[in-house]
C-alpha cells in the first residue's frame, strides 16, 4: 500500500504543523455567514468597505481579534497603492534605476567597470519594463487577497453603499443588504484633475495612466512636484526622457523639508534633463495625438492669473495631489457631511457628522486617504489596526508624527515627524529648545565604497528632553534607514539612548549614528 | 540678539565694520545653531577659535542660524557700510565643515556677466562631507570667476569677484573692485490543504511528495527547481525541491529514502497546496511503473482510470483556437486522451493554444507548461514588431511657443545661441540638446544626416566669405569641392619606424605589412575614420580592413590587408600569395596609397566610392634639425609626407588632424606594431 509521504522543511519560519500534513485537510476556519451566532444579530462583527492596503490591514487586525469580517472590494482587490500606485511604481523605479546605473559611464569607470559599446549599448525595451510593474502588481494583489481567504474573511465584490440605516451596507452590485455591528470605511482616494485639463490617459494622464508606460516620451510635462511626480522624473528621465515640472507653488517639492528639498533639487532635477516653473498653474491641458499634434499646456501665473507660456511637449503627467473616493456611497443619506470629499474623524477614526462640531456616529469609522489625516498606504493600515483596537474596547491613538514617508527616487528621500521649518514654528509655540543634528553619506563607508556619497541625515530633536522629533534623510536607501528613526519618535527614544546604541559597521546606518552622536556632543569618526 | 564680550581680544580695537558672518552647520554643540545672535571670538571652542585667528578673523562674529544650504550672506546690519565703499566683492570659498581646508568648485551655476541675488545658489561647493550650493550674500553682477569648475581653492580664498551694478563688471573683473577684503565665511561644520480525492493506486510501495503548506496564507507553490532528477535516489533530510510561496523560497526535503520515479509538477509550474508534486519509489525497480502512473495523474479529465484530477485540472476542454503548434504528436497519442499538466492546460486555454496538437515533452509526454509556451510562440502570430518608427511628423508650434526641450533651451542659453536660429530634429521638430551641440560644434553633424550636414556646411561657407549670400544656390561643382571632401596633409617622423623595419625586415616584415598595421592601430582610436557615408547616416565598420592601392599595368587594384589591428605583421606580409579573390580586393574600409618609392614628396589621392578615407603616403625626406643633446648641435631626421582625404560629410578636418597625430605618435613608437 502507499503511504503518504510527508517531509521536513527547511526553515523555521513557518506555521501550524497541520497545514504541512496533507492528513489534516484544513486549518482551523474562521466562522462565516452562517454560524455568525457570536455577532448577535448582525451578519458580521466588522464590515469594512474598501480594499485597499488601509483595508486589508484592518481586516487581518480584525481577524486577529477572533471578530467575524467582511471586505467590500468594489472590484479593486489591494486597491490604489497595489495596483495604481507605490508597488508598480516600485517596479518602474527598480527596472529604469538600472538603466540609470548601467549607462552612466563615468560612474561605473569609477569602480572599475566599463559597458562594451557604452551607454547607448544599454537597451531596455518598454513593453518589458511595464510588464513588470504589471506582474509585479498582479502577484502582491493575488497575495492580498489569498492572506484574506486564509484567514477567513469574507470578500464581497461589489462596492460598499451606505443605507442610511446605521449597521447597514449594499452591495452595489448585487443589491444586498448586509449588517455588521461596526463599519469601516476605507473607500481611499483618486488622482484629483484640476479643472481645465483635459485627461485622457494615454497623452495627458495622471499616475494610472502613467503606470502603464505606454510611451517613453521625448519631452513630458510633470504637473505637481510632489512624491508622485518626483518618483515619474526619475523614471522618466532615466529612460530617455526630458521632463518639465509645473508647479503651482512657489518652490518646488514644497511638501518636503526645505533642506532635503534643496538638496534634491541638486541631485535629482539640476544634474538631469529636468527643468521647472514655479507659481504657475497648468490652466488648459489638451491631449494631443502621437504623431499628429502634441499636448499643449497653457500655463498662467499662480497670483496674476495672466498666461506666462505655453509648451508643446509629448505627453503630460497630471500629478497634483488626490481626492477622496467617497462620492456616492451613501454619506448624505448617513447625514454624513464632507470637505471636499474628506470625511471627518476624530483621532479613534470614529466619522464624525461633520469637519467642525461633528458628532461622533456610532459604529462607524474611516480609516485611510478618504479620511485625509495622513495619505499613505501604511497609515491607513495603521488606522485600521487603531480601529479595530477601538472596536474592541482598547482605546487607541494613531500617532502619525510616528510614521514615516518616502519618495523612492535614486537617491531615496525618508523622512518621519515635521519639517524643520513646521518644528521651529511648533517649538516656539509649545515652548520647547529645537536641536539639529547631521549625519553626511559622504562621511560613510558604506555610501562612499557603493560611490554614492550623496546625501545627509538630520535628526531634529527636543534639546529639553533629548526626544527625536523628527528626521528627514535623503540619500541611498533612506527609505530603508528611517525605520530606526520612526521607531525612535513612537517609542520617545532619546537622542542621549541613541548615541549609545551600536551600528552595524560599515553600513548607511552609520549616518544616523554619526547624526545622534553628534546631538549629544560624541564624534561617530 | 545679544553680545558676549571677548577677554583675549581687544574689542574696541579691533572692532571691524566688517561682518563676519560665522556659519553655523547643524552639528555644532557649543553653539546653538538654532540661534542668530552676535557673539565674540571667545565664544568659540578653543581649537575652533585659533582657527578663526588663523584665517584673520576677529572682532564680532555674525552668527546666523543656519538656513540650508549654506549661506554666505553677511550680516543686515553691517552690510550697508559695506556696500557703501565698494563697486564689488567676492566670494570666497567657505568652510563647509570643520575639517574642511579646501573646496573644489563643482560647478558654477551662474556665468560671468549674470545677474545674482541675494540667497541664490551660485556655486556648488565639493568638501570633505558633502557637495553643498553656496548662496550670494548680496545681489550684484558676477563679474569674474577666478576659480573655475573642477578646480580647488583654499578655504578662505577669493574664488570670485562681483560686481554691483552692471557697468561695474568690467572694472571689477579687472581687479578694481572690492575695495574691503571680503570676510570669509567661516563654516562650523557644522491551505489549506486540499487533499486529493481517493486515487487508484499501484500495488507497489511508493510515496507521494505533495505541495507543502509553507505558510498559514499559502494556497499554492511554485516549484522553483528540482534538486533531484527522475531516476536519482534520495535519503531522508535531503533537500529534493525549492518552492517558492507567497513568502519566501524554501528547500523542501524528503522524509524517506527512496528514488523519485516522476516529477509531476516540473520546474516553474505551479501546484495546489496538497496536490502531489512527484512519486517517490521504494525500490528502484517501481521506476518506470510510477512514471506510467503518473502520467494518469497528471491531468486527463475524463479518463478511463478512476483518476482524481487535481483541482485546477477541471479546466474546460481547450478551445479550438487559431493558434496551433507545429507538430501535434506523443502528448496526444494515448488514445486521443490529452495528457498535460494542469498549469499547461490552464495557460493553452488562456492562450487559446490548441493543446491536442500540442507535442508533450514531460514524462510520458505529457505535457508542461513551457511546450505550451513554445506552441504559442512558434506556432501563432508572435505580436508583430512594430513598423519602423514614422517619420517626425510635420508640426508648426503655436505662437509663442518655444519648441525645444529643456536641456536644449538650458544649452542654448549658456552657450548664447538663439534656438529659433536651429533647426530641431525631435518630435514635432522640436530643437534637441543634441540640435544645439552641433550648433555649437560639440557634436558633429549628425554624422551622416544629410541635410544637417549641408546647413552646417553652408554657415561655414558663410564665415570664409562673408560676401556670399547664403541663400543663392551654389554652383553645383564647386558645391561639391568645397565641401564633399577634406584633405590633410602631415608629416610624419620615420626614424623610429625605419629602425624598427630594419630589424624585423629579415623575418620577412614588408613595410607596407608595417605601414598597414600602424594605420589600422591609429583607426582603432579614430573609428569615424573608418566609417563610410550612407543615406541614412554614417556607416562605422566593424572591422579594419586596409586596403592597400597598388598600381598595375593600365590601371590599380587595392589588395585587402583585413583586420589590419588585430593580426601579426607577419602574418600580414604572407597575405597574398596567389591570386586574390574578389573578397580580397572588395573589403577594405581605408586605402593606403603609397608612392614612396617613386620619390613623390607629396600627393593627393583621390577617394574611391564607398571609402571613408585615404591615405597618401610620399617619400621620406631627410632634415636637418636643431637637437641640444647632438654634438653639433642638430641631429638629422628623416620624414613622410602624407595626406589623408576623406568623406568631408561625415569626416571632418578636425577628425582627420586628429588621426593623423595619433598615426605620427605609433610611428614615432613602433614597438608596439610588432606585439
Amino acid at each position: 500500500m502507499a503511504t503518504t509521504m510527508r517531509f521536513f522543511i527547511a526553515t523555521l519560519l513557518l506555521a501550524p504543523t497541520s497545514a504541512f500534513s496533507p492528513s489534516i485537510t484544513t486549518t482551523p476556519r474562521s466562522p462565516t455567514l452562517l454560524d455568525a451566532s457570536k455577532c448577535g444579530n448582525y451578519d458580521y462583527d466588522v464590515i469594512i468597505v474598501g480594499c485597499g492596503v488601509g483595508g486589508h490591514g484592518a481586516a487581518l487586525h480584525s481577524r486577529a481579534q477572533d471578530l467575524s469580517t467582511a471586505v467590500f472590494s468594489g472590484r479593486d482587490v489591494g486597491g490604489t497603492c497595489v495596483n495604481r500606485g507605490c508597488v508598480p511604481s516600485k517596479a518602474l523605479l527598480a527596472a529604469s534605476g538600472r538603466v540609470r546605473e548601467m549607462q552612466n559611464e563615468e560612474h561605473l569607470s569609477e569602480f572599475g567597470i566599463t559597458v562594451e559599446g557604452g551607454a547607448q549599448s544599454v537597451k531596455f525595451d518598454r513593453e518589458g519594463v511595464a510588464n513588470h510593474a504589471k506582474q509585479l502588481a498582479n502577484r502582491v494583489k493575488g497575495n492580498l487577497e489569498g492572506s484574506l481567504v486564509a484567514l477567513g474573511v469574507d470578500i464581497v465584490e461589489g462596492k460598499g453603499i451606505l443605507t442610511g440605516k446605521a449597521h447597514e451596507v449594499k452591495d452595489d452590485a448585487s443589491g444586498k443588504v448586509y449588517t455588521a455591528k461596526d463599519i469601516i470605511l476605507a473607500p481611499g482616494s483618486i488622482p484629483f484633475v484640476p479643472p481645465g485639463v483635459t485627461v485622457d490617459e494615454k497623452t495627458v494622464y495622471t499616475s494610472d495612466g502613467a503606470l502603464e508606460l505606454q510611451s517613453i516620451p521625448e519631452w513630458v510635462a510633470i504637473i505637481g512636484s510632489g512624491y508622485i511626480g518626483l518618483e515619474f522624473s526619475d523614471v522618466y528621465t532615466a529612460l530617455g526622457s526630458e521632463v518639465t515640472f509645473i508647479e503651482a507653488l512657489p518652490n518646488i517639492m514644497p511638501t518636503f523639508d526645505r533642506e532635503i528639498a534643496k538638496m534634491a533639487e541638486r541631485l535629482l532635477i539640476r544634474d538631469r534633463p529636468i527643468d521647472y516653473r514655479t507659481g504657475v498653474f497648468a490652466s488648459e491641458v489638451t491631449p494631443g495625438i502621437p504623431g499628429e499634434k502634441p499636448v499643449t499646456i497653457k500655463m498662467i501665473d499662480a497670483k496674476t492669473k495672466e498666461h506666462v507660456e505655453t509648451l508643446e511637449v509629448d505627453a503630460a503627467m497630471v500629478a497634483t495631489g488626490r481626492v477622496p473616493n467617497t462620492k456616492d456611497m451613501g454619506l448624505e443619506d448617513a447625514g454624513i457631511e464632507t470637505q471636499r470629499g474628506f470625511i471627518a474623524v476624530n483621532e479613534k477614526m470614529q466619522v464624525l457628522t461633520k469637519h467642525d462640531g461633528g458628532e461622533v456616529v456610532p459604529g462607524l469609522w474611516c480609516i485611510g486617504d478618504a479620511n485625509g489625516k495622513m495619505m499613505l498606504a501604511h497609515a491607513a493600515s495603521a488606522q485600521g489596526i487603531s480601529a479595530i483596537e477601538n472596536i474592541c474596547g482598547r482605546e487607541h491613538v494613531v500617532n502619525h508624527d510616528a510614521i514615516p514617508a518616502a519618495c523612492f527616487t535614486h537617491p531615496e528621500i525618508a523622512m518621519v515627524g515635521p519639517t524643520e521649518e513646521q518644528a521651529i514654528e511648533r517649538a516656539a509655540k509649545e515652548g520647547w529648545t529645537l536641536g539639529k543634528s547631521q549625519g553626511n553619506f559622504r562621511a560613510n563607508s558604506k555610501a562612499l565604497a557603493e560611490l554614492e556619497g550623496n546625501g545627509i541625515a538630520k535628526v531634529l530633536y527636543n534639546k529639553d528632553n533629548g526626544k527625536v522629533v523628527a528626521v528627514h534623510i535623503i540619500g541611498l536607501h533612506a527609505a530603508d534607514l528611517i525605520q530606526e528613526c520612526a521607531n525612535a519618535v513612537a517609542a520617545g527614544t532619546t537622542v542621549q539612548e541613541l548615541s549609545m546604541m551600536v551600528h552595524t559597521h560599515p553600513t548607511l546606518c552609520e549616518v544616523l549614528d554619526e547624526a545622534f552622536k553628534g546631538a549629544v556632543g560624541m564624534s561617530a569618526h | 540678539m545679544k553680545s558676549l564680550r571677548a577677554s583675549g581680544v581687544n574689542n574696541r580695537r579691533h572692532r571691524s565694520p566688517l561682518a563676519l558672518p560665522l556659519l553655523v552647520a547643524q552639528t555644532s554643540r557649543q553653539l546653538n545653531p538654532m540661534d542668530c545672535r552676535q557673539i565674540t571670538i571667545d565664544a568659540i571652542k578653543p581649537q575652533r577659535r585659533s582657527y578663526l585667528l588663523r584665517l584673520g578673523l576677529r572682532g564680532p562674529l555674525a552668527l546666523h542660524s543656519h538656513h540650508p544650504p549654506i549661506q554666505c550672506r553677511h550680516h543686515q546690519r553691517h552690510a550697508p557700510l559695506l556696500r557703501a565703499k565698494r563697486r564689488g566683492h567676492q566670494i570666497t570659498m567657505p568652510a563647509l565643515s570643520s575639517t574642511m581646508k579646501e573646496g573644489r568648485v563643482v560647478s558654477w551655476l551662474k556665468s560671468e556677466g549674470d545677474a545674482i541675488e541675494a540667497g541664490e545658489a551660485i556655486m556648488v561647493v565639493e568638501s570633505d562631507k558633502a557637495d553643498m550650493d553656496v548662496e550670494a550674500f548680496e545681489d550684484g553682477f558676477l563679474a569674474k570667476i577666478l576659480t573655475g569648475e573642477g578646480e580647488s581653492a583654499e578655504v578662505g580664498a577669493v574664488v570670485a569677484l562681483v560686481a554691483s551694478s552692471e557697468e561695474d563688471i568690467a572694472a571689477v573683473a579687472d581687479g578694481g573692485g572690492a575695495s574691503a577684503p571680503a570676510a570669509a565665511p567661516v563654516v562650523e561644520a557644522a491551505a489549506p490543504a486540499a487533499a486529493s480525492a481517493a486515487v487508484a493506486q499501484p500495488e507497489f510501495d511508493f510515496s507521494k511528495l505533495d505541495m507543502p503548506a509553507l505558510s498559514s496564507t499559502m494556497k499554492e507553490g511554485k516549484v522553483v527547481s528540482w534538486l533531484k532528477s527522475e531516476g536519482d535516489k534520495v535519503e531522508a533530510g535531503e533537500a529534493i525541491m525549492v518552492v517558492e510561496s507567497d513568502k519566501a523560497d524554501m528547500d523542501v526535503e524528503a522524509f524517506e529514502d527512496g528514488y523519485v520515479a516522476a516529477i509531476i509538477t516540473g520546474e516553474g509550474e505551479t501546484a495546489l497546496v496538497g496536490t502531489p508534486v512527484a512519486l517517490i519509489a521504494a525500490n528502484e525497480a517501481d521506476i518506470p511503473a510510477l512514471k506510467a502512473y503518473a502520467a494518469t495523474l497528471g491531468g486527463a479529465p475524463a479518463a478511463a482510470s478512476p483518476v482524481a484530477a487535481a483541482p485546477a485540472a477541471t479546466a474546460a476542454p481547450a478551445k479550438a483556437a487559431p493558434k496551433v503548434a507545429a507538430a501535434p504528436s506523443a502528448a496526444a497519442s494515448a488514445g486521443g486522451r490529452v495528457v498535460a499538466s494542469p498549469l499547461a492546460k490552464k495557460m493553452a486555454q488562456e492562450m487559446g493554444v490548441d493543446i491536442s496538437t500540442v507535442a508533450g515533452t514531460g514524462p510520458g509526454g505529457r505535457i508542461t507548461a513551457a511546450d505550451i509556451q513554445n506552441a504559442a510562440a512558434g506556432g501563432g502570430a508572435a505580436p508583430a514588431k512594430k513598423a519602423a518608427a514614422p517619420s517626425k511628423p510635420k508640426w508648426t508650434p503655436a505662437p509663442g511657443v518655444i519648441a525645444a526641450t529643456p536641456t536644449a533651451r538650458a544649452l542654448a542659453k549658456k552657450a548664447k545661441i538663439d534656438l529659433s536660429s536651429i533647426q530641431g530634429t525631435g518630435e514635432f521638430g522640436r530643437v534637441t540638446v543634441d540640435d544645439v551641440k552641433m550648433a555649437t560644434g560639440e557634436k558633429k553633424p549628425a554624422r551622416g544626416l544629410l541635410p544637417l550636414v549641408f546647413r552646417h556646411q553652408s554657415r561655414c561657407l558663410k564665415d570664409l566669405s562673408p560676401s556670399l549670400e547664403c541663400n543663392e544656390p551654389f554652383p553645383t561643382t564647386w558645391w561639391l569641392r568645397l565641401t564633399v571632401l577634406c584633405s590633410v596633409p602631415a608629416e610624419i617622423e620615420m626614424d623610429a619606424f625605419n629602425e624598427l623595419y630594419q630589424s624585423v625586415k629579415s623575418k620577412g616584415v614588408t613595410v607596407s605589412a608595417l605601414l598597414a598595421k600602424a594605420v589600422a592601430k591609429a583607426i582603432e582610436k579614430h573609428p569615424i575614420i573608418n566609417s563610410s557615408f550612407r543615406e541614412e547616416g554614417t556607416y562605422f565598420n566593424k572591422d579594419i580592413n586596409i586596403a592597400m592601392a597598388v598600381a598595375i599595368e593600365g590601371g590599380l587594384i587595392t589588395p585587402v590587408l583585413k583586420y589590419a589591428n588585430e593580426r601579426d605583421v607577419l602574418d600580414l606580409g604572407e597575405n597574398w600569395k596567389g591570386a586574390l579573390s574578389p573578397d580580397e580586393y572588395n573589403s577594405g574600409t581605408f586605402v593606403i596609397s603609397n608612392m614612396g618609392m617613386f620619390g613623390v614628396s607629396q600627393f593627393d589621392a583621390i577617394l574611391p566610392k564607398g571609402m571613408g578615407g585615404i591615405l597618401a603616403v610620399a617619400g621620406t625626406q631627410e632634415y636637418i634639425v636643431p637637437c641640444k643633446k647632438a654634438v653639433l648641435g642638430m641631429k638629422k631626421i628623416s620624414k613622410m609626407t602624407v595626406t589623408l582625404t576623406c568623406d568631408h560629410r561625415q569626416i571632418y578636418g578636425a577628425d582627420a588632424a586628429m588621426f593623423l597625430k595619433t598615426l605620427n605618435d605609433v610611428m614615432m613608437n613602433p614597438s608596439s606594431l610588432m606585439k
